[in-house]
């Protein structure tokens, strides 16, 4: 039992000390999802001051673990936290993880929720945030790099019509491990704000 | 879950509203437990009108609980029916006993005393919805109690008032000062006057008046974890609600709540039902019937079967 306030970084976005960057994406998309005014698995159970503040230690605790050097200092600052709650923590993944052994209708789900959809320039900064280049998405979803910049740029003009786009799109989000529909529903809204213009 | 050296493991599903599923998940998970090979007693103690009978598409029952506290019947086991379905037999009557407000609790202690000693690998409790304190016992007699909810407000509403009553009530009996106990009865009046509105401020008036007792409560909270079962999902993103119930329930209680499974909306589950025919026997191939199975599955492995599979 800890407030909000004495929560670790790690302990409100619910990872443990050692998760990776894409690890830390999918579970700030979960709390968002969580912590947000319409999700319905907060009704009744906190008020408006309080959801502030979650929402903000969520934004705060993104902003330093997506960050080498922030999260490092945090480390620092925070050790004696941090170790106690790591065992602690660890204790918990194994559970966790023979959670997942066990069902199988949860392996193939992926945390990622909601109504929050990507787009070119989102797909950038999540996969600049999580330090892989474009060669490395070209060479897995063997697209060619310049149709992987028109998609981040999100060039309407240059690229292909949505039928044919949606494979790329496809291709692309799931190497970054991100729900490829939220990209594609995304896109949709783009061709959509552009018909508009 | 609860376990004694005859491997007995006490399930109580509650919580919640009336029609989220209790019932038919209770009948289900035990019909596929009792074909895993395991021996399987179902318990009706829904005050909502208990007619897990009906489910099992049997008579309205002879013998009850009610005979076995009027001592019409000198052992519980005598009260016990058969369904119909090899390995699983059904106790009803429960209900009667929660309900009585002047229910003594020796009487209620001998129940769960009675309850604890029949010869079974698995008993599940249908409490149905409603938060009685009686029906709180009941729920807490089992460390790892199922709740029950379907994916809408009212429903998740209805489902953390129960959490946070059946939570108090757990922090209650485990404090042992006087004043701690009344803080928190205090507490479970919204409106109360000392300003108590989440468990952290709970924690908060507790140390300031007993140190001691805070730390039971710490050591209470991170001991409980109920387990959660949503029913009637339409879509991934309901799916995900369980997840997000997890989480909200670690941030506001500080507890660790397990998502045991879910069960997807599925229309055969209503036409069994017209048909006083359990889904899992009616038609095992159904998609709603494959969700139980799984977390009749779930279940089962948590615990070595006695007997094998």
């Amino acid at each position: 039992m800890k407030r909000i306030e004495e929560q670790t970084h790690y302990e409100i976005l619910e990872v443990s000390p050692d998760a990776d960057l894409k690890e830390i994406q999918r579970a700030y998309d979960h709390a968002k999802e969580t912590f947000h005014a319409d999700s319905p698995a907060i009704y009744s159970l906190f008020s408006e001051e309080e959801m502030r503040k979650i929402q903000a230690a969520i934004e705060e605790a993104y902003r330093v673990l997506m960050d080498e050097a922030l999260r490092k200092s945090y480390h620092q600052s925070h050790s004696h936290l941090i170790e106690r709650s790591s065992s602690e923590k660890q204790t918990e993944k194994s559970v966790k993880s023979s959670e997942i052994k066990s069902s199988l209708s949860f392996t193939d789900l992926s945390i990622e929720v909601g109504e929050m959809t990507y787009r070119g320039r989102s797909l950038k900064q999540i996969r600049e945030k999580l330090g892989i280049d474009l060669k490395a998405i070209s060479a897995k979803t063997k697209i060619n790099i310049k149709t992987l910049e028109l998609i981040e740029e999100e060039d309407l003009e240059h690229l292909p019509a949505m039928v044919y786009l949606k494979g790329f799109l496809k291709a692309y989000a799931r190497a970054l491990n991100l729900d490829a529909q939220k990209l594609i529903e995304g896109y949709f809204e783009l061709f959509k704000e552009k018909g508009k213009k | 879950m609860t376990r004694d050296h005859h491997q007995r493991v006490i399930w109580t599903i509650g919580g919640g509203k009336g029609g989220s599923g209790k019932s038919f998940i209770t009948t289900n998970i035990g019909i596929c437990l009792s074909k895993l090979g395991a021996r399987v007693i179902l318990i009706d103690a829904d005050l909502g009108g208990a007619n897990l009978h009906t489910f099992l598409g049997i008579l309205p029952p002879g013998p009850t609980l009610s005979d076995f506290i009027k001592k019409r019947v000198s052992h519980l086991k005598e009260a016990l029916i058969h369904t119909g379905v090899p390995n699983l037999q059904l106790l009803t009557g429960a209900q009667d006993l929660l309900n009585a407000a002047d229910a003594k609790s020796a009487q209620k202690r001998k129940l769960l005393r009675s309850i604890k000693s029949l010869e079974s690998d698995y008993i599940l409790v249908d409490l149905g919805g409603g938060n009685a304190l009686s029906v709180l016992d009941f729920f807490l007699m089992s460390d790892g109690g199922i709740l029950v909810a379907t994916p809408e407000p009212t429903s998740i509403e209805n489902t953390y008032r129960f959490l946070k009553s059946a939570f108090y009530r757990r922090l209650r009996q485990a404090v042992s000062s006087f004043s701690a106990k009344s803080l928190i009865d205090e507490a479970m009046d919204r409106k109360n006057e000392a300003g108590i509105r989440t468990p952290y401020e709970l924690l908060r008036e507790v140390r300031r008046i007993n140190e001691e007792d805070g730390r039971k409560m710490v050591e209470e909270a991170a001991t409980f974890h109920p387990n959660l079962i949503l029913n009637q999902v339409r879509s991934k993103k309901d799916i995900e609600i369980g997840f997000s119930i997890r989480s909200a329930c670690q941030k506001y209680f500080g507890i660790q709540l397990h998502y045991l499974g879910y069960i997807v909306y599925d229309q055969d589950v209503g036409n069994s039902i017209r048909k006083r025919r359990p889904l899992v026997l009616e038609n095992y191939r159904s998609k709603a019937a494959q969700c139980v199975s799984e977390i009749a599955s779930r279940l089962a492995d948590s615990h070595r079967m006695p007997h094998g599979i």
